[in-house]
């Protein structure tokens, strides 16, 4: 089937077997066409002007640095994400997906000016490293809202995380690393290829202490104790929210644990926690937990607005990489909600179709194929109107009253992405899918099959019965996060075209969407 | 060596978790309280008539079941628990402590809570999940103090009247340290060159003490240590090498007997379900009360890789090297339960550590929870015992030149 501008039909096409990169550009007609080239310029523009003025030092991470690599394809990713999409859907992406950009273009320009490992004799990148903390990647920075003048980076997931979610093959090294050293194949791959890099020395040195987390799950836990051991040289400390955090008697554990949190970075630092500065961060998270919410209000009519992925990475990003303290972001998040309200008047107004099938995503996605729900969306009609990992933590936080702030911030981090769900019960995970699918008004889920995951899986047949019980289509889509080798984006697709042909007898919408090769695509 | 008298006895009380003692101790109206994990504090599930039983399944052959609950790469004796209890094995328990420490367990415990494992009727049963911290200084202490004082303590009181007071808790620690003493002291037998006792017989002796009424195995275990004192042992060495099993949990003897087949003499045991921890001594002074003295110990003695703060991960690397050199044991067997996360990488650091740091010759391998008469575990065990053989030898001959 050839692609029809007119129709959208026949996306398939844009893929090629032999090549990572599309055959060529979508046509989306004149405005859209435009519109969506003027993104692609703009999000390289940036990047030549924000990493272009460091090229020496750019050119040396690449040699130094596997990942670096991943990040020249990250027009690719937005290109994934936005194939098909017309006139506002296109744009909210764009936006949303930009926005994540611009805080990791800007996350590797700090990277690379003061890292020991590009610039070991440097004194103004050692001075710029000792007022800086390295993060791990599932532990939120949110403590940082009180510490202005330090400046932090998330290591993990500038080396791990976004990479694997730009090229889906960046992340195989380091996961073969850990196994070559005897980790076994059945663990979750993120930790593993977390510690495949540090194992193989691919972290940048960029502060003067590590801060990590006993979140969210045990392989995170255990990645601590290598990625402890790497930055032995350095101060490290672990926060260790409590687990049943629905209890609100582990809260008082937790407050204590989070404040030695901040008197360990007080120490490194000489600093004093800055309450002023706080409540001028937290002010901006309560304000993008309040666009998250409009997003989702929208979502759950008949009119949802921002699906897919750009509702759920821009949120995950917004949330763990930039702990809402980005005004680019918050920016963004205004000027999307906007134009958001404004598309639902108009869908409402015009009496505009409403989506064929309506879904939620549950449990952990598959990095290497964050784009699943734009397919689903493009070859079945099945859209997707929240994602689980979407639903972290959006609780505002209290403004003027200290303790309840603090309180409210270590609720913050016991929700964090993934662990708002996975932790704290049962109650969390299986009860939680069902009230939103009630809230969203859909009868499908996709529910991601994690194969190296313990704690979801350990849910697996109560979720069989239950959405039985239910009458909800529970469409399990086995993938293994990181290592598309385990589980391709086409056997993932191969779960859910068999689901909508043999149970929900639907005939595909764009037929060359059904089956298509695209294992050596970025 | 003669055959230990109750040897068969503590055999066959290994063969059903719902064993001879504990129907019996049911029968004058004790209250059975299941767990499955060293951090759920044993102790404190023997309050008054209350017995704890370390959960157990026994003969597993098929998992379909559990593994339809719980997805195939979820741990296999927590899917063994979970199958045992969909069967209705566990139906005789009034309690079940759960600890929310790892997530398959965790998880097992929730899908029997789910499916009401326990039967019908039973009102007063009630399950917890304990959130247990990561660490092990103050803050950790008085948070666990209160998990236990809720969801163990309360209910024990509140549902089966149970007396918790300092002065039950302080008994209970008597009772479980005559326990301790007892093992403890056939545990040191092991480091004589010729121990009286095996390694499958002292994991025996063990497991009995963890899924038994206390108050019945303990004359049993009391009569069985005069026994090996003055048990007659072979006057020839009937091992090559001693080795410490170091590893998760390891509720079936038979997988000691299949190493001890191979040659290698297992004199300490570092694993869940082994006597380290588990079987040491809690000794509790009169300056504080009991219930946070005894939630201290559990919090500094664990040894899961679940604590990883630095100084947790070094404590247990030490402590394995304390063991290999106080046992006199060649080298250590790291085994996991397949599918443990925690061990998986706790393995891949041991793997490393232990001979670089600290000159402890290693094997590590993962296997299924039933091991039967595996092969491929004994052709590994074999190889293992071989290497540190030659390793002898080499040495000899370097000493003799």
């Amino acid at each position: 089937m050839a692609y029809d501008p007119k129709t959208g039909k026949g996306l398939g096409r844009f893929y090629d077997a032999n090549h990572r990169a599309f055959r060529k550009r979508e046509w989306r007609g004149f405005r859209d066409t435009l519109y969506d080239f003027f993104r692609w310029l703009c999000l390289y523009g940036f990047m030549a002007v924000k990493l272009g003025c460091h090229p020496i030092l750019m050119v040396k991470a690449m040699l130094r640095y596997r990942w670096m690599v991943s990040y020249l394809t990250a027009a690719h990713m937005v290109d994934r994400h936005t194939m098909g999409l017309r006139g506002k859907e296109l744009r909210y992406a764009h936006n949303q997906f930009f926005s994540v950009l611009h805080n990791s273009v800007l996350g590797v320009r700090d990277i690379i000016v003061r890292d020991e490992n590009l610039r070991p004799h440097s004194k103004r990148a050692a001075k710029l490293r000792e007022n800086t903390v390295m993060f791990d990647e599932m532990t939120p920075h949110l403590i940082m809202m009180g510490f202005p003048t330090v400046k932090w980076i998330d290591i993990a997931m500038f080396a791990i995380g976004l990479p694997s979610e730009v090229d889906q093959n960046a992340s195989m090294y380091y996961i073969d690393a850990m196994e070559h050293l005897g980790l076994p194949a059945d663990v979750c791959p993120e930790p593993a290829a977390e510690s495949g890099c540090a194992v193989v020395d691919d972290y940048p040195r960029v502060g003067k202490c590590y801060f990590t987390s006993s979140m969210p799950c045990d392989g995170a836990i255990s990645q601590t104790n290598i990625m402890t051991r790497h930055f032995k040289d350095l101060p490290s400390f672990q926060i260790t929210p409590p687990q049943r955090v629905n209890e609100p008697e582990v809260q008082t554990y937790a407050v204590k644990n989070l404040k030695k949190g901040i008197a360990f970075l007080e120490q490194q630092f000489n600093v004093k926690w800055d309450w002023d500065a706080f409540w001028k961060n937290a002010e901006m998270y309560n304000e993008s937990s309040r666009c998250m919410i409009e997003k989702w209000d929208v979502n759950c009519t008949d009119y949802p607005q921002v699906c897919g992925a750009a509702l759920a990475l821009q949120r995950e990003y917004e949330f763990m990489a930039a702990a809402c303290m980005d005004e680019f972001m918050l920016k963004t998040d205004r000027r999307v909600t906007k134009m958001m309200l404004k598309g639902y008047e108009q869908d409402k107004s015009a009496d505009a179709n409403k989506p064929k099938y309506r879904c939620i995503v549950w449990a952990c996605p598959a990095h290497y194929y964050t784009n699943f729900t734009y397919w689903t969306q493009h070859c079945w009609g099945v859209t997707c109107v929240n994602d689980m990992e979407a639903m972290l933590s959006y609780q505002p936080i209290t403004i003027g009253d200290k303790d309840q702030a603090l309180a409210d911030l270590v609720r913050c981090y016991e929700k964090m992405m993934m662990r708002s769900h996975t932790n704290g019960g049962y109650v969390n995970l299986l009860d939680e899918c069902w009230k939103m699918c009630e809230k969203f008004n859909v009868n499908i889920v996709v529910m991601y099959d994690h194969v190296s995951c313990k704690n979801v899986g350990g849910l697996h047949g109560l979720f069989e019965d239950q959405a039985r019980e239910r009458g909800i289509h529970l469409i399990w889509i086995p993938h293994d996060v990181m290592d598309p080798r385990t589980v391709s984006r086409r056997e993932m697709r191969e779960a859910f075209n068999q689901y909508m042909i043999t149970v929900l007898r639907e005939e595909p919408l764009d037929p060359s969407l059904l089956d298509y090769e695209d294992a050596r695509s970025w | 060596m003669k055959e230990l008298k109750h040897l068969i006895y503590f055999e066959n009380l290994l063969e059903d978790a719902n064993n001879e003692l504990v129907r019996k101790a049911e029968a004058e109206g004790a209250i059975a309280i299941g767990y499955t994990c060293f951090h759920a504090p044993e102790v404190l599930l023997n309050l008054g008539s209350c017995f704890s039983v370390r959960l157990r399944a026994p003969h597993t052959n098929s998992m379909e079941l559990a593994t339809y609950y719980m997805a195939n790469n979820s741990c296999e004796f927590s899917r063994a628990l979970l199958e045992r209890a969909l069967e209705g094995n566990y139906s005789f328990l009034h309690a079940v402590a759960g600890v929310d420490v790892c997530e398959a367990n965790n998880r097992a415990i929730e899908n029997m809570e789910i499916m009401h494992m326990q039967g019908e009727d039973k009102e007063k049963f009630f399950y917890c999940n304990l959130d247990i911290p990561y660490s092990d200084d103050e803050d950790c202490v008085e948070h666990i103090r209160e998990q236990i004082s809720r969801k163990i303590l309360k209910p024990l009181r509140e549902n089966y009247g149970v007396d918790t007071s300092d002065a039950a808790i302080r008994a209970a620690v008597r009772e479980h340290n005559e326990i301790c003493r007892i093992l403890t002291e056939i545990g040191e037998l092991r480091k004589l060159d010729c121990p009286p006792v095996t390694g499958y017989e002292f994991a025996v002796l063990v497991l009995v003490s963890y899924t038994c009424p206390k108050r019945l195995i303990l004359p049993l275990l009391q009569e069985t240590l005069e026994e090996i004192k003055a048990r007659q042992v072979d006057p020839e060495k009937n091992y090559w090498v001693r080795v410490a099993v170091v590893g998760s949990e390891i509720d079936d003897p038979n997988l000691i007997r299949l190493i001890e087949s191979c040659g290698a003499l297992v004199v300490a045991d570092r694993f869940c379900y082994g006597s380290f921890p588990g079987r040491q001594e809690i000794v509790l002074t009169e300056q504080e009360d009991a219930l946070t003295q005894v939630c201290r110990w559990y919090l500094q003695n664990t040894e899961c890789p679940r604590q990883s703060a630095l100084h947790r991960v070094k404590y247990r690397n030490d402590h394995v090297a304390q063991l290999v050199r106080e046992f006199k044991a060649d080298g250590a067997i790291y085994e996991q339960m397949k599918f443990c996360t925690y061990w998986s990488y706790e393995r891949v650091i041991a793997n490393q550590i232990m001979p670089r740091d600290y000159g402890i010759q290693i094997l590590s391998i993962d296997r299924p929870y039933i091991v039967g008469q595996s092969g491929q575990l004994r052709t590994r065990v074999q190889a293992f015992v071989e290497s540190i053989e030659m390793k002898k030898l080499r040495a000899a001959q370097k000493e003799e030149k």
